[in-house]
């Protein structure tokens, strides 16, 4: 499966998860921020890719959003730590490194949405389906 | 037909107040599954006599309280019909007792089954029905939760936390169009309220009751229909009370 066809249907996974406009949907396009997805979408999404997909996603693995559990030395004051963008990288090696730079380079936990974009999605199944 | 095509799940639906529910959801077109725990006899016979009458209902045994049930039952029905539209927590227990006897098997029967039942059951439709974009649950709570009476101690927790559940549950399910309601039942002429009918008199038992007569399953499944109904879309985390008025507390004159 091409990344163009990977696209073409996660896109129409959140089409249908966020009621969200064709047009909406690039590889750039924050899912929180620009698609208005909320917590319990996340889960939506998941189980839609898993069965538009036919691939597991382990719970955590394609967004690690409570990957720092209030850990004091994963995230200070707000901002995540050396070790907490650490263990973020290693827990998200399907993550554009450009993505993760930007996010580390002003690493505000509520800045953590910003790193689950459609492009996240595609990276991860693109590696996911290569790994069948 | 308003429910032609939906596929609704009812648990405690062969006897009382569920046998009603599933009758009427079978009436309106809904092909319905309908849970009993030890009433073969009786479910067999309602899953006949709907057959009978041109509708669709399948009866399944299984003890809500046991944790493995739900998931076997709802993947069981959506496997058959393909989808899960509706589903109403109606299975229910009383082990009435002043709480001074009341042992703690008398506890967690009663909260087990009302609802940790209910939990279960929620649990297992709820990526159904978020998939689908489309559900109704329905949980059937008390006015005894909030109009208490002695010797339920057990019962008016159980009624008590569903009321809570259900709300908090609809925070949560509603964006995608899943509702998640509440019927808080009076006094229905059910099998499971005839011994206190018995002792308090069915006479005395109207004169607190403002319409004067006691409920009937069919009053319930009315409000249950209502809930399903496209009506009802707009209605989310809400207990509705059918009682007659009971727990309006009035002195009769």
């Amino acid at each position: 499966m091409s990344q163009d066809e990977i696209f073409n249907k996660v896109k129409a996974t959140l089409v249908d998860a966020l009621n969200a406009d064709d047009d909406a949907v690039t590889m750039t396009s924050r899912l929180q921020a620009d698609l208005g997805a909320e917590s319990i979408d996340f889960l939506d999404i998941v189980f839609r890719l898993e069965r538009d997909f036919g691939i597991k996603i382990p719970r955590g693995e394609l967004f690690p959003e409570s990957i720092f559990q209030g850990d004091p030395s994963l995230v200070d004051d707000g901002k995540v730590t050396a070790k907490g963008l650490a263990e973020l990288r290693a827990a998200m090696p399907f993550a554009d490194p450009a993505e993760l730079d930007k996010f580390a380079a002003d690493p505000k936990l509520d800045n953590m949405g910003d790193l689950f974009t459609v492009n996240l999605i595609v990276r991860y199944i693109e590696r996911k389906i290569a790994a069948k | 037909m308003m429910l032609k095509d939906q596929v609704a799940l009812v648990t405690g639906g062969s006897r009382g107040i569920g046998k009603g529910i599933v009758e009427t959801l079978a009436k309106n077109g809904a092909k319905v599954a309908f849970v009993y725990r030890g009433s073969e006899a009786a479910a067999k016979t309602l899953e006949a006599e709907i057959t009978a009458a041109g509708g669709i209902a399948k009866a399944y045994q299984g003890d809500v309280a046991k944790p493995d049930t739900a998931k076997a039952i709802v993947e069981s029905v959506v496997a058959e019909w393909g989808r899960l539209d509706i589903l109403v927590n109606n299975a229910g227990v009383i082990r009435d007792k002043l709480f001074l006897r009341l042992d703690s098997d008398d506890w967690t029967t009663v909260l087990d089954t009302n609802i940790n039942g209910t939990f279960h059951f929620c649990k297992a439709v709820a990526m159904q029905m978020l998939g689908q974009k489309y559900g109704r649950i329905i949980n059937v709570s008390s006015i005894a939760a909030t109009h208490v009476n002695v010797g339920q101690t057990n019962y008016a927790a159980s009624k008590g936390a569903i009321n809570s559940f259900t709300r908090a549950l609809a925070a949560e399910l509603s964006r995608k169009n899943v509702n998640v309601n509440g019927v808080a039942p009076g006094f229905i002429e059910t099998e499971m309220t005839e011994a206190v009918r018995n002792m308090a008199g069915a006479d005395n038992l109207k004169k607190m009751i403002p319409a004067r007569r006691l409920g009937k399953p069919d009053d319930i499944a009315g409000v249950v229909l209502f809930l399903c109904s496209p009506a009802a879309a707009y209605v989310t985390g809400q207990v509705i009370t059918v009682d007659g008025g009971l727990s309006l507390g009035a002195v009769s004159g």
